[in-house]
């Protein structure tokens, strides 16, 4: 419960329109996108200046009320899930884009700018933000820095953490720390900024982000090619990156997922086929004939059915199976498990077969698409989160497939981030000396334990 | 969802909400809150305001069937505050219809909550005895309560929270167009094909069509004659109910449907085509909305054969040999019940674009709410301003000789945003377009 006084000093400081403590507010923003999660806030406040944030965190930090900050809610491990209650500070409604720097190749925006209008915004000065995550429609740019988001860009045009050039963070206490700048380099002293990204929310809040900004590539080839057996599949991805091809996308999916989204948009897919890739090369317009030219033949060597695109319309007629393939799953079920295993690329095959076996063992439904280029894959089980036997073979399966992961060097987030869902996963992937840094490290920057309680490691207040 | 969920309390629970037309719980579950459907939410982007969004809207009804939440003000407030718009539908990648989540819970409010944005007597007597008889419709004021469906229902459900001018009345008034006979009484029961005949549909005149823009539906029945079809257009045809489950009166849209139903299976036509975005939805969900209440096989029958004008017109093909040219740019504005409700997006703009002459310009944004009944100079707030401005400024970048729409919501709202803001388009209804360039004939 919050105090009179502490609401009405929000409400003092922040305005009543952007201070929330009625019950159906706090109900819906007691959940992100994680299944079956949810936690009631006290009270929620909706920031639009850093100064707001500042306000709204000492205020917090005198109550000892948790804190925790929220984008839009779309995270996949409940990182603004507020576990133990108190102050959810949402960002949304700092939007503003504030600068872009057709000089330094940067743009500035606040904290709770969509992913996707700044992509947009860039495009139309001729710029190019890359990352694109599959919730860039409503994603923030500053969940996006704190889950260090992927997209489908990855594999050639790296992750977001590749484009924070710097941060505007306000810390538990209210002080505020500006981290990096415009500088292409900056090697002054320990690198704060990248402690911050990826920190889920654990660390300090966003205010403003700068990132850097690109030419986007002035051409692009699509294929779209079928395979009959996944480990080929997986092989030729390997062999593709090999001949020193590095596509702008390499996405997989499989036979569970190819007849799913067959069953909803029927497009006329290969039911028989075990998987496809799509892949997609860009940049120079001698470079991608080129790497085209080679791909096509890896392809046609390799793959059952090889389409390439024709024209632009066509592009979007091939890649439309992958676009859709999130969709098709989830309507199957009525709650979708969506989990982001990570593997090195050459163990692509092998993760595959291992799905396969554990969605026998466990008779789950599963389909799997994903990241092929970069080993990341979302093996989805669609489930009924009221079938309680269900659920529980679900949890094993997963439990079973990550320390198979774990086994061959791979990671249990490739980007969805530790949240509460992970944290013993993780302990088991960087042991009892890791977690104790990254305890040393959040008590540094939060020693009363307030900032995202419960997330990532299980703090230790000193 | 199936029988077996449905029958299963424990599974599919009512919860808080009373069991009479509950919304169903496996509609709720089914949404991942993935936020997709956020961005094109109109009123989550007016507050930014979670439970104004589809998700949020969609977590509320959940919570009241697990008991986590009473059926409370707040919920009925959301219930109504939405749109209606279904423009979440469109965009959820889980099939979660959050709209009609709402609309349902419009019914809920009015036996759990009855009384508030419009009193109960002066509801059931224009729901309930009004609308399902044309003719008392016709001989009293009735258009304007009409507006109603239009969005000036919006607005009245609105009123307090929106802190509406007292004078709010006398410019939605404003907004009317002049109004001309009733198309009803004047059309024919039965009207020739012309021309090489092509088959026999049935004409389903919307209300609103018919009190308020019944040259349009002239224009309709018009072209599908000269299109080679015999149109029948029963007259006894009542109120497609689109009202009724807006304000949450299920129960008597049932009734409307039943007897449409039986009014246009006794037809012996091939389609039912209708000219208004809204009735067409409306006739496409009597399916859901009869479920379990009327012979399946009927209520699937019907349900194939209805068909919107655009959505009609592309399927059959277009016969454009005697069509005249027009020399004019136009913009397509795409209406809410057509694109999301129906996902008819691609058709009408197949159709503009047969007109000879015709330019098409795409506008930004085309499936984006005109508001309609949102906003204008009544003393509104600015974020809800911005709806129509939004929908005003992307038509203004086209520089389109014409604003071509499909529904007479949209083109209520559009014509008056247009004339306030003194831009040059006209609006126009797509059917006008295309009686425009027919040829005239001796047997119209
Ligand atoms: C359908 C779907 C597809 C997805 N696809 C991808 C994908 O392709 N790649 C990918 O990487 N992820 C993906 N995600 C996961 C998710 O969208 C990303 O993690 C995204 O970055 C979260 O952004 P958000 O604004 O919703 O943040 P939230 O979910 O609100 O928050 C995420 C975390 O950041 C913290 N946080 C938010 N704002 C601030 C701030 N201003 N300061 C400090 N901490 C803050 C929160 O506390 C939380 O820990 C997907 C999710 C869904 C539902
Ligand atoms: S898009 Fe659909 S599944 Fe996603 S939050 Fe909205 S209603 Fe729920
Ligand atoms: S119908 Fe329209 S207003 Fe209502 S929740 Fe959906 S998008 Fe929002």
């Amino acid at each position: 419960m919050i105090s009179k006084k502490a609401l009405q000093l929000l409400i003092d400081k922040l305005g009543a329109q952007n201070v929330a403590s009625e019950k159906e507010d706090l109900l819906v923003l007691g959940y992100d996108s994680t299944p079956g999660l949810h936690h009631l806030p006290d009270v929620v406040v909706y920031p639009t200046t850093t100064e707001g944030v500042q306000a709204a965190m000492e205020i917090a930090y005198e109550e000892n009320m948790p804190i925790t900050p929220r984008g839009s809610g779309t995270g996949l491990s409940g990182g603004s899930v507020p576990v133990q209650g108190g102050m959810v500070i949402c960002l949304n409604r700092m939007n503003k884009i504030l600068e872009i720097d057709e000089e330094n190749l940067t743009a500035t925006v606040e904290a709770g700018v969509v992913t996707l209008d700044l992509f947009n915004a860039v495009a139309e000065k001729g710029l190019f933000y890359p990352p694109d995550p599959g919730s860039q429609k409503i994603s923030t740019l500053a969940g996006n820095v704190m889950e260090d988001a992927g997209g489908l860009r990855g594999l050639k045009y790296g992750v977001t953490r590749d484009y924070v050039m710097a941060l505007k963070v306000v810390l538990p206490d209210g002080t505020i720390l500006e981290t990096g700048g415009k500088s292409v380099k900056d090697v002054a002293g320990y690198s704060l900024k990248d402690v911050m990204i990826g920190s889920e929310g654990t660390l300090g809040i966003i205010t403003e982000i700068t990132v850097s900004l690109i030419p986007p590539p002035q051409d692009k080839r699509t294929f779209l090619a079928y395979f009959d057996d996944v480990r080929v599949a997986g092989a030729t991805v390997s062999e593709i990156i090999a001949a020193k091809i590095i596509p702008s996308t390499m996405e997989i999916m499989d036979k569970a997922t190819i007849n799913c989204v067959e069953d909803y948009v029927k497009i006329g897919l290969p039911r028989e086929m075990a998987a496809l890739l799509l892949i997609e090369v860009d940049g120079h317009p001698a470079v991608v004939a080129e790497e085209a030219e080679a791909l096509e033949r890896i392809l046609q060597a390799k793959a059952a059915e090889v389409q390439s695109a024709r024209d632009t319309e066509h592009a979007a007629e091939l890649a439309a199976a992958r676009r859709t393939a999130l969709s098709a799953l989830a309507r199957v079920s009525p709650t979708t498990l969506l989990e982001d295993a990570t593997v090195p690329r050459s163990r692509l095959a092998e993760t595959f077969a291992e799905i396969e076996r554990l969605t026998e063992k466990y008779q789950l439904k599963v389909g799997t698409f994903g990241h092929a280029g970069d080993g990341n894959l979302h093996p989805t089980v669609l489930c009924d989160e009221r079938d309680a036997d269900e659920m529980k073979r679900a949890h094993a399966f997963y439990d079973e497939l990550y320390e198979q992961v774990l086994a061959w060097g791979g990671t249990v987030s490739g980007e969805h981030g530790i949240g509460v869902a992970k944290k013993d996963f993780l302990a088991l992937q960087i042991g009892p000396g890791g977690v104790d840094v990254m305890r040393r490290i959040k008590n540094a920057f939060d020693p009363k334990g307030l900032l995202n309680p419960g997330k990532i490691i299980d703090g230790k207040q000193q | 969802m199936t029988d077996t969920d449905k029958k299963d309390p424990k599974l599919s629970p009512t919860g808080n909400f009373s069991k009479q037309d509950a919304p169903p719980y496996e509609g709720s579950l089914q949404c991942m809150r993935c936020g997709f459907c956020l961005p094109t939410c109109p009123t989550f982007v007016l507050t930014g305001r979670e439970r104004s969004s589809p998700r949020g809207r969609v977590a509320l009804a959940r919570a009241v069937a697990e008991e986590k939440l009473d059926f409370t003000e707040a919920v009925k407030e959301e219930s109504f505050f939405c749109l209606d718009c279904r423009a979440c539908t469109t965009a959820c990648p889980s099939g979660v219809k959050a709209g009609e989540i709402m609309e349902i819970c419009r019914d809920q409010a009015h036996q759990l909550k009855p009384g508030g944005h419009l009193s109960t007597g002066f509801r059931n007597f224009i729901l309930q005895k009004m609308m399902p008889s044309p003719e008392r419709m016709e001989s009293a004021m009735l258009p304007s309560r009409l507006y109603q469906r239009l969005g000036i229902q919006w607005l009245v459900r609105h009123s307090q929270l929106l802190k509406l001018g007292p004078d709010w009345m006398a410019k939605a008034e404003g907004m009317m167009p002049k109004m001309d006979k009733p198309l009803r009484l004047q059309l024919p029961e039965i009207t020739p094909a012309i021309g090489e005949k092509r088959g026999k549909v049935g004409f389903f005149l919307g209300c609103v069509m018919t009190l308020m823009y019944p040259e349009i539906s002239r224009q309709t029945v018009r072209v599908l004659a000269h299109q080679g079809f015999e149109v029948v257009t029963p007259k006894q045809t009542k109120c497609c109910g689109a009202p009724h489950l807006t304000e949450g009166d299920r129960k008597t849209a049932r009734d409307l449907a039943l007897f449409n139903i039986d009014l246009f299976l006794d037809q012996d036509v091939e389609y039912i085509v209708t000219d208004c975005a809204g009735c067409g939805s409306a006739l496409k969900e009597y399916e859901e909305l009869l479920e379990g209440e009327a012979d399946h096989h009927r209520l699937a029958q019907f349900r194939s054969k209805i068909r919107d004008i655009s959505e009609f017109l592309a399927e059959v093909g277009l016969r454009t040999e005697a069509l005249k040219e027009i020399k004019r740019s136009v913009t397509y504005h795409e209406p809410c019940h057509l694109c999301h409700a129906q996902g008819i997006s691609q058709q009408p703009r197949e159709v503009i674009r047969q007109i000879p002459g015709i330019e098409l310009r795409e506008m930004k944004e085309s499936s984006w709410c005109c508001g309609s009944a949102a906003t204008w100079g009544l003393k509104f707030t600015d974020e809800s301003q911005q709806v129509l401005d939004r929908k005003l400024n992307n038509v203004k970048q086209t520089e389109a000789d014409i604003l071509v729409t499909g529904n007479p919501g949209c083109q209520l709202q559009l014509a008056w945003g247009v004339r306030e803001a003194g831009m040059p388009q006209e609006v126009k209804h797509l059917i006008e377009l295309l009686g425009e360039a027919l040829p005239e004939s001796d047997n119209d």
